[in-house]
């Protein structure tokens, strides 16, 4: 039950984009194509796998003072030997890319696993967890980046669905979604569904707001 | 030993700095051949597209268009002095580093920088096509900020050397769906028989603001506009007019329109 948690928990419950608010720079950046979602989503979720389950095998000779480094140290190597990868067996996706496959070294997504997971868990644990955190994550970024790549170009991974009335079709894209701000309101648009669905993950107000003075106060 | 004793989390770094940095290490030093194949077969690709040796509507084997591509006449240009100069290897020379060394570059004097570079290299590779004896098409690199990024591409010129033979653009990071229409080739097709330069000499390729007017005086110089994508579109023009301006190829090719190309012989050329 535990072990079936860790990895169904943050598939939509504790999802890590829309629950915890994490990883986000990526999920505006690369979500207009979902090719590139879905090769950002490979790779995430491998470089979870592999730190989560490296951080976790040394985690009892992880001294408290030198941990973060450490684990950045691991999930700085991982990202760069994927990022080698890509570039060798395929160069046109790295290409597109660019630069958001090294940025998964500051997504928050990985140190947070490795902090909250991997330091407290046995290997077999922190790697569903690393699992169930790569498929949160890419569920939302296949969702953000169906929406914004169909509506804003037309298109799904490259190939024609609607036609575009540029071309002689008649599908107007919106062409606001092929820009990050976009991927900001269809993100929250998900926050906000979930949390109505599942009201307990509201947080709760840090303040009462002051109530307005009255006419004879003022 | 305890965990939090100094000496402990020196050992630990050091191990997993080691391990961690032989792993990196292995996978460039392993990779790295591969990748410079891609480049190079990516390169090719590029360019010989715009030769027009590749047949059409075949796919090319990767070693026979590496193999072509060798046997294409390529030359490096020495853009100031407005000539060839044989003593850069067109294989080895890389000019997107020359173009950051401040002894291989020059700057671009602000009121001709219609494209935002500020320096440039002062050489550049040239592909020349030749077909039996006569000269037929020249191909030259241009590059120049986008949007969002730089664009890179190269366009082959028919011998009178002002004609577009055709044009590519290989490398480019705009807006996907808008800029990123740089490299739809319906577009692209279009640059095809356009001129560079008019009847006095003077630069007149343009991309317009919207459809080409087939009846305007200004249509044999310019191309449709790209819808949603004003800013590279203007980028696009104003690369081209830097790269084929007074301060790029024009004074080079020019002097190529005047003197008589030889090709080289067979064999001779490196």
């Amino acid at each position: 039950m535990a072990l079936q948690n860790s990895f169904m928990a943050p598939l939509i419950r504790e999802n890590p984009v829309t629950f915890h608010v994490l990883g986000i720079c990526a999920a505006l950046a690369i979500t207009n194509s979902l090719t590139s979602s879905l090769i950002m989503s490979v790779a995430m979720t491998t470089v979870l796998v592999i730190s989560n389950a490296a951080i976790s095998l040394i985690r009892k000779h992880l001294p408290a003072s030198v941990r973060i480094i450490v684990q950045i140290t691991i999930i700085a190597s991982a990202v760069t030997v994927i990022d080698q990868l890509l570039t060798a067996f395929m160069p046109a996706t790295a290409r597109t890319l660019s630069v958001y496959i090294s940025l998964i070294v500051t997504n928050c997504i990985v140190l947070g696993r490795a902090e909250a997971c991997a330091m407290k868990h046995g290997v077999g644990t922190s790697i569903l967890d690393a699992l169930g955190n790569g498929f949160g994550y890419s569920i939302i970024l296949v969702i953000v980046a169906t929406i914004r790549e169909l509506f804003g170009n037309g298109s799904l991974m490259g190939y024609r669905i609607l036609e575009l009335t540029r071309d002689g079709g008649w599908f107007q894209p919106n062409e606001m979604l092929l820009l990050p701000p976009s991927a900001f309101f269809i993100i929250g648009f998900m926050v906000w569904v979930i949390r109505s669905w599942k009201p307990e993950q509201r947080e709760k107000p840090e303040f009462e707001p002051i109530p307005l003075p009255t006419e004879e106060e003022r | 030993m305890n965990n939090d004793s100094p000496m402990k989390a020196f050992l630990v770094v050091l191990v997993v700095a080691l391990v961690c940095s032989s792993l990196v290490s292995a996978a460039v030093v392993i990779l790295r051949p591969i990748q410079l194949n891609n480049q190079l077969l990516d390169q090719s690709r590029n360019i010989m597209q715009l030769t027009g040796l590749l047949p059409a509507d075949v796919e090319i084997q990767d070693d026979e268009l590496l193999q072509l591509f060798k046997n294409l006449d390529s030359r490096i240009v020495d853009i100031d002095a407005a000539a060839f100069d044989d003593s850069l290897d067109p294989y080895t020379f890389d000019k997107r580093r020359a173009a950051n060394n401040p002894e291989l570059s020059v700057a671009i004097p602000a009121q001709l920088d219609t494209t935002g570079l500020g320096r440039r290299s002062r050489f550049s590779p040239a592909f020349l096509v030749w077909q039996d004896d006569d000269f037929e098409r020249i191909i030259l690199p241009m590059r120049g900020n986008g949007m969002w990024s730089t664009l890179y591409g190269y366009i082959a010129l028919e011998s009178d050397l002002s004609t577009i033979a055709a044009a590519v653009f290989y490398e480019q990071n705009e807006t996907p769906g808008l800029g990123d229409q740089v490299t739809r080739p319906d577009w692209l097709a279009q640059w095809q028989g356009r001129q560079l330069y008019d009847d006095q000499g003077e630069i007149r390729f343009a991309v317009a603001g919207g459809r080409v007017d087939p009846d305007s005086s200004s249509a044999a110089f310019e191309v449709d506009a790209l819808t949603g994508a004003t800013v590279t579109a203007d980028a696009v023009t104003g690369l081209v007019h830097y790269w084929f301006g007074p301060h790029g190829f024009q004074p080079f090719l020019d002097r190529l329109r005047e003197e008589r190309l030889d090709q080289p012989i067979p064999g001779e050329d490196s």
